[in-house]
């Protein structure tokens, strides 16, 4: 049943040429050289700390790493992360 | 950032969250519709972040039943400067006292100048214009407008053409021309110059006329010097002779004497100080004067005082400000006798000086000499020849 759901989204993405992040529910990151990343359409802030961030996305995790960190705005689907991010690892949740 | 600038307004908070995980608070919070920015993680189990301060009671709420500790570290924005502001009274007091005291005193009149008059003219106007109330140190709430002061001041001052008055800020500047009220001479009549009083001729200076005596001539008094009438040419056969009659002008410098009498009191007084003074030290604005020191002047039954007026300045401004000092002196009226020498002298010279005021400022007195002097009852009376050199000419209209 999942399955099919995601077989139609990925069918409008590919023909009616609608934004994927939104018909897919998969965060949106969008970062300016290496201060700044600005995480749209995230589940929840799992961990959060000076040096690491990771947040819950449909299918698992976002996990940002790098050094002083500060969250220059947080609002419910939104984060703007500003600090020295090194790495951004993908992991799921299987 | 962009929400901070507007949260100044209403108000923010910097608030701490200390416990296990505090970001998932946080979390929780913005899911609720909270928005918070500037988020720090300090130590491993406490997070500051900035938040509206109409958001408190909402993340108050959301602790609640949590195991999470909250408090409110700095406070920023306009609402909370108001609560400090009303706890600091003086300060507000300060401040409306110094904006009280920029509106009085920008509402005064500072300066006045007044220009392109004689200084007599100027007092006159300056005169009128404190009648009207404007003088340095009056408000400018009741006066009346440049124009009206304008139009009065050339109702009252007849000898002013035209003022123009401008008033600039705190200071009014008057201009002036004034009226030149020139007469027109009139032709002179015809007329003689004739001695006013006896003497020696030394000098003549005539302009216009026929002189008719000589350098060292004595002539009495009466005695025509330049005569009006001028003889003209005419022809030789004809006998009676025809005149023109001129206004006769010009000097006549002569030589004249006068006996003068003077009795010279052997007894002089005069005024001596004792040494004793008294400074007193005043304010004046306007025509309110403030003692400064000391509070009660005493005085002295007699006094002599010196005043001293300086007007107070700050940064080149006039303030209508005047600082007074005044030294009263302690008198008293000291009696001495003279010699007769002394008394002589003093004669001589309170004669010339009496002679040269009847005079005029042009005579000059060249040999002085004592006829007579006899002492009577303590005083001294004097005898005295003065010899004068002095313009005698008198003019007479001609018939």
């Amino acid at each position: 049943m999942k399955k099919w759901h995601l077989r139609i989204r990925n069918w409008m993405v590919d023909y009616l040429a609608l934004p994927s992040d939104v018909l897919l529910e998969l965060p949106r990151l969008t970062m300016i050289g290496n201060f700044h990343l600005y995480i749209e359409n995230h589940k929840g802030l799992e961990t959060y700390s000076e040096t690491e961030l990771k947040l819950k996305t449909t299918n698992g995790y976002v996990q940002i790493l790098g050094r002083s960190f500060v969250l220059k705005q947080m609002f419910s689907d939104e984060i703007l992360l500003e600090g020295e991010i090194e790495k951004i690892n993908y992991i799921s949740a299987d | 950032m962009r929400i901070e600038k507007g949260s100044f307004m209403t108000g923010y908070v910097e608030i701490v969250v200390i416990g296990e995980y505090p970001e998932r608070f946080l979390q929780k919070c913005t899911t609720n519709g909270i928005v918070l920015w500037d988020i720090k993680k300090v130590k491993d189990h406490e997070c500051t972040a900035m938040a509206q301060l109409k958001d408190v009671k909402k993340i108050k709420n959301l602790r609640h039943r949590t195991h999470y500790k909250i408090r409110f570290k700095s406070r920023y924005g306009i609402p909370f400067m108001n609560k400090r502001l009303t706890k600091k009274k003086p300060l507000i007091f300060g401040l409306f006292l110094s904006v009280l005291l920029f509106v009085v005193l920008s509402n005064m009149i500072w300066q006045v100048t007044v220009e392109g008059v004689p200084e007599e003219l100027e007092n006159q106007i300056r005169e009128q214009l404190t009648s009207y109330g404007i003088f340095p140190g009056a408000f400018t709430f009741t006066m009346e407008s440049p124009n009206q002061i304008q139009q009065s001041l050339l109702e009252d001052i007849p000898e002013l053409l035209w003022i123009g008055v401008d008033k600039k800020g705190t200071s009014m500047h008057l201009e002036g021309v004034e009226k030149l009220i020139i007469k027109e001479e009139e032709p002179k009549s015809p007329s003689h110059l004739i001695a006013g009083k006896n003497g020696v001729i030394k000098n003549m200076y005539v302009k216009t006329g026929l002189p008719q005596v000589n350098v060292n001539d004595f002539v009495e008094k009466g005695t025509v010097l330049v005569s009006g009438a001028i003889e003209k040419p005419h022809n030789e056969d004809e006998d009676d002779a025809e005149f023109e009659y001129v206004a006769a002008e010009g000097e006549v410098i002569a030589v004249t004497w006068y006996r003068v009498d003077v009795v010279v009191s052997l007894e002089a007084e005069h005024i001596e100080l004792t040494g004793n003074m008294e400074e007193n030290y005043r304010l004046r604005i306007g025509s309110l004067s403030i003692p400064l020191w000391p509070w009660k002047s005493e005085g002295f039954a007699n006094e002599m005082s010196e005043v001293e007026e300086n007007q107070l300045k700050i940064f080149g401004w006039e303030l209508p400000i005047y600082f007074i000092k005044e030294n009263k002196m302690e008198s008293i009226l000291e009696f001495s006798d003279r010699s007769r020498e002394e008394a002589v002298e003093v004669g001589i010279n309170q004669a010339k000086s009496d002679l040269l005021r009847t005079l005029g400022p042009e005579a000059e007195i060249i040999t002085e000499k004592v006829l007579q002097q006899t002492l009577e009852r303590g005083k001294v009376i004097l005898s005295l020849y003065f010899t004068v050199e002095e313009n005698i000419a008198v003019e007479q209209p001609l018939n």
